[in-house]
């Protein structure tokens, strides 16, 4: 009979630990801490607020972790180019209402992204006609493995 | 009594399990922000209003088909908690929701009455079953700020515990107040009335003939005073719902049904049923035909039906095998299981001109109650049956606890995604690029302006950094 609550015990056990693990400041599935490149990668928009209003500067490039943008190596990126490398447009807009700013050859170079990593939502806030042809040649993708 | 029972370590053993279990689920509810969508609108509301007097004369108005009074009063209560005491807006408006889950869990384990070790046993099945069931976690993600539905279930559960013991002079007056509160906040809250009329027919002592006529009473008087205020109840149309393997638009709905919409109702009340008793449809939709359409389905599906037609197997097993008999025989607890089928088979015809799991939420526990009642009646057979039959019986409770401890675990997963999605929602709002769109009055932009400050400030987890299997096996 007793073999039935087996499967209660073992959640009352694991809940234990959980609370445990949650007193000691980690537990089930804790908040993450990401960059700001990482936040716009992963839709996290309201985290991306909050670390632009800690102070993160959201033009300053920083790493993303391996699986996230890219496989098999981790890269280093402005907020902006993980969003459209993402195709993340609502982090994008996001980023771009709290102050990330986006000059013409950024511009470039996150429409050759976009290129590769479709997405209509990216391509409108790019500005980009769906059927407008652009030129990439020498634009090197931020998602490339450095060498 | 309480003393006795208190003694019991079976008691006591339900009672740390139960407590062990609820505290990180606790702490997954409190983790969700604030909503923007249904809960900042009356909180905003609640609070520009001068008078509590003023704001309860004008919420009657406030919509053609909704009598909600006590919606924007308990708000206003909670933010005079908040001055009060200086807590977060977080911490109080969230912090009800997680007192409302513990009493819900209290009234579950007051109902159930765990008093020996088979009752423990039977406990470890239904709690989960109560936990992991898809119309708690639908209740538990309601707000309107404060949630109504989590306020009805516990009314509800309120009612059966009061009518499982001995009548006292007071019940009429508690089942009244349960009733009036329960209305005042939703509609659902006629499911308090339900509640007691299903105790009664079931010859629960503890409803006698003047709590039924005292609630009825009341309920009749709720009727009237829609009537008298000109607020109607919505029609098709008035929200979305799902029809065979897709999802209808109001628009769609009225456009279909509108001129004959029996057809969509039985459809609806059907369905609300068959989503309790086996997972399917959700929201009215028949995820099983999409999948065999596609040739593809999700172990989410197979899981929640598998669990829940093997738990209504059992429910029916024990009603075909204890009901036959006399109503003068029926045990406290076949009365008890009858109640329970009673109300949640009731609750389904809430669903007549839409189908959403939050409306089947009382009967969600209910229908835990009733589990309960039949692992019980099944473990208490055990010793009679051939070993064979044991041994099988053990195994199926075995992997029904297996399964429904899962679809629990996946509670947190869930308030987890909501915890993330509805800190998001506050990004849109007060946007730095859109200054045009900020309240003009300066009340409600600094109270806005805090609670966004205060969903924003809590960090959530990402659904991207946990386990990428997840989402198959607990969204559906």
């Amino acid at each position: 009979m007793w073999i039935v609550a087996g499967p209660c015990l073992v959640l009352a056990l694991l809940s234990a630990w959980w609370t445990a693990g949650r007193l000691a400041g980690n537990g089930l599935w804790p908040p993450d801490n990401v960059t700001l490149s990482e936040a716009a990668a992963t839709r996290n928009n309201a985290e991306a607020v909050r670390l632009i209003e800690s102070g993160a500067n959201p033009d300053q490039p920083s790493s993303v972790r391996d699986g996230l943008l890219a496989s098999g190596y981790a890269v280093t990126i402005k907020p902006v180019e993980a969003a459209v490398g993402a195709q993340r447009a609502d982090s994008l807009r996001t980023l771009l209402a709290n102050g990330a700013a986006v000059d013409l050859e950024e511009l470039r170079v996150l429409r050759c992204l976009e290129q590769t990593r479709h997405d209509s939502g990216v391509r409108e806030l790019l500005g980009v006609e769906a059927t407008s042809d652009i030129d990439c040649s020498g634009v090197r993708s931020p998602l490339e493995r450095a060498r | 009594m309480v003393g006795t029972a208190l003694r019991s370590p079976a008691t006591t053993l339900a009672i740390v399990l139960a407590t062990l279990i609820t505290m990180p689920l606790a702490d997954s509810l409190y983790r969700v922000p604030i909503q923007v969508s249904d809960s900042l609108e009356p909180i905003v509301i609640a609070a520009k209003y001068d008078s509590a007097q003023q704001l309860l004369h004008d919420s009657v108005t406030f919509s053609p088909t909704t009598f909600r009074p006590l919606r924007y009063l308990q708000a206003r209560a909670l933010l005079a908690v908040t001055r009060a005491t200086g807590l977060t807006y977080h911490a109080v408006f969230r912090g009800l929701h997680v007192v409302l889950l513990v009493m819900l869990v209290a009234l579950f384990m007051a109902a159930v009455r765990v008093r020996d070790w088979p009752d423990l046993v039977a406990f470890t099945v239904a709690f989960p079953v109560l936990l992991g069931i898809h119309t708690f976690l639908s209740m538990l993600l309601e707000a309107f700020p404060v949630n109504h539905f989590a306020q009805v279930g516990v009314c509800a559960m309120g009612v059966l515990v009061l009518a499982q013991h001995q009548p006292r002079w007071f019940v009429p007056v508690v089942a009244c107040v349960l009733l009036a509160l329960s209305l005042s906040v939703i509609e659902s809250g006629a499911m308090v009335w339900v509640t007691v009329i299903c105790c009664a027919a079931a010859g629960l002592r503890g409803i006698n003939r003047t709590t039924v006529v005292a609630t009825t009473i009341v309920f009749a008087g709720y009727l009237l005073l829609r009537h008298v205020l000109g607020i109607s109840s919505p029609g098709i149309g008035g929200h979305g719902s799902g029809f065979g393997d897709r999802f209808y638009s109001p628009e769609e709905l009225a456009q279909r049904f509108g001129a004959h919409p029996l057809g969509f109702m039985i459809y609806n009340v059907t369905g609300g049923l068959a989503s309790l008793l086996f997972a399917e449809p959700r929201q009215g939709v028949y995820s099983l035909l999409t999948a065999w359409r596609r040739g593809e389905i999700h172990p989410v599906v197979l899981i929640n039906v598998i669990s829940s037609s093997a738990n209504t197997a059992l429910l029916i097993w024990y009603a075909a095998a204890r009901l036959p008999r006399s109503r003068s025989a029926w045990s406290g607890a076949d009365r008890t299981f009858v109640a329970a089928c009673a109300a949640f088979i009731v609750n389904a015809a809430f669903n007549a001109v839409y189908i959403k799991d939050e409306i089947m939420s009382p009967a969600g526990l209910f229908y835990a109650i009733a589990t309960f009642v039949a692992v019980r009646a099944v473990i208490d057979s055990l010793p009679r049956e051939t070993l064979a039959a044991a041994s099988f019986a053990t195994c199926f409770l075995v992997v029904l606890g297996s399964f429904w401890t899962f679809r629990a675990v996946g509670v947190h997963y869930q308030l987890r995604y909501q915890a993330f999605t509805t800190r998001n929602d506050w990004v849109e709002v007060l946007r730095p690029d859109k200054h045009d769109e900020w309240p003009q009055n300066a009340e409600e932009f600094t109270l806005t302006q805090r609670i966004r400050a205060e969903a924003i400030g809590r960090r959530t987890t990402s659904p991207s950094f946990m386990p990428r299997w997840t989402d198959r096996y607990w969204v559906e």
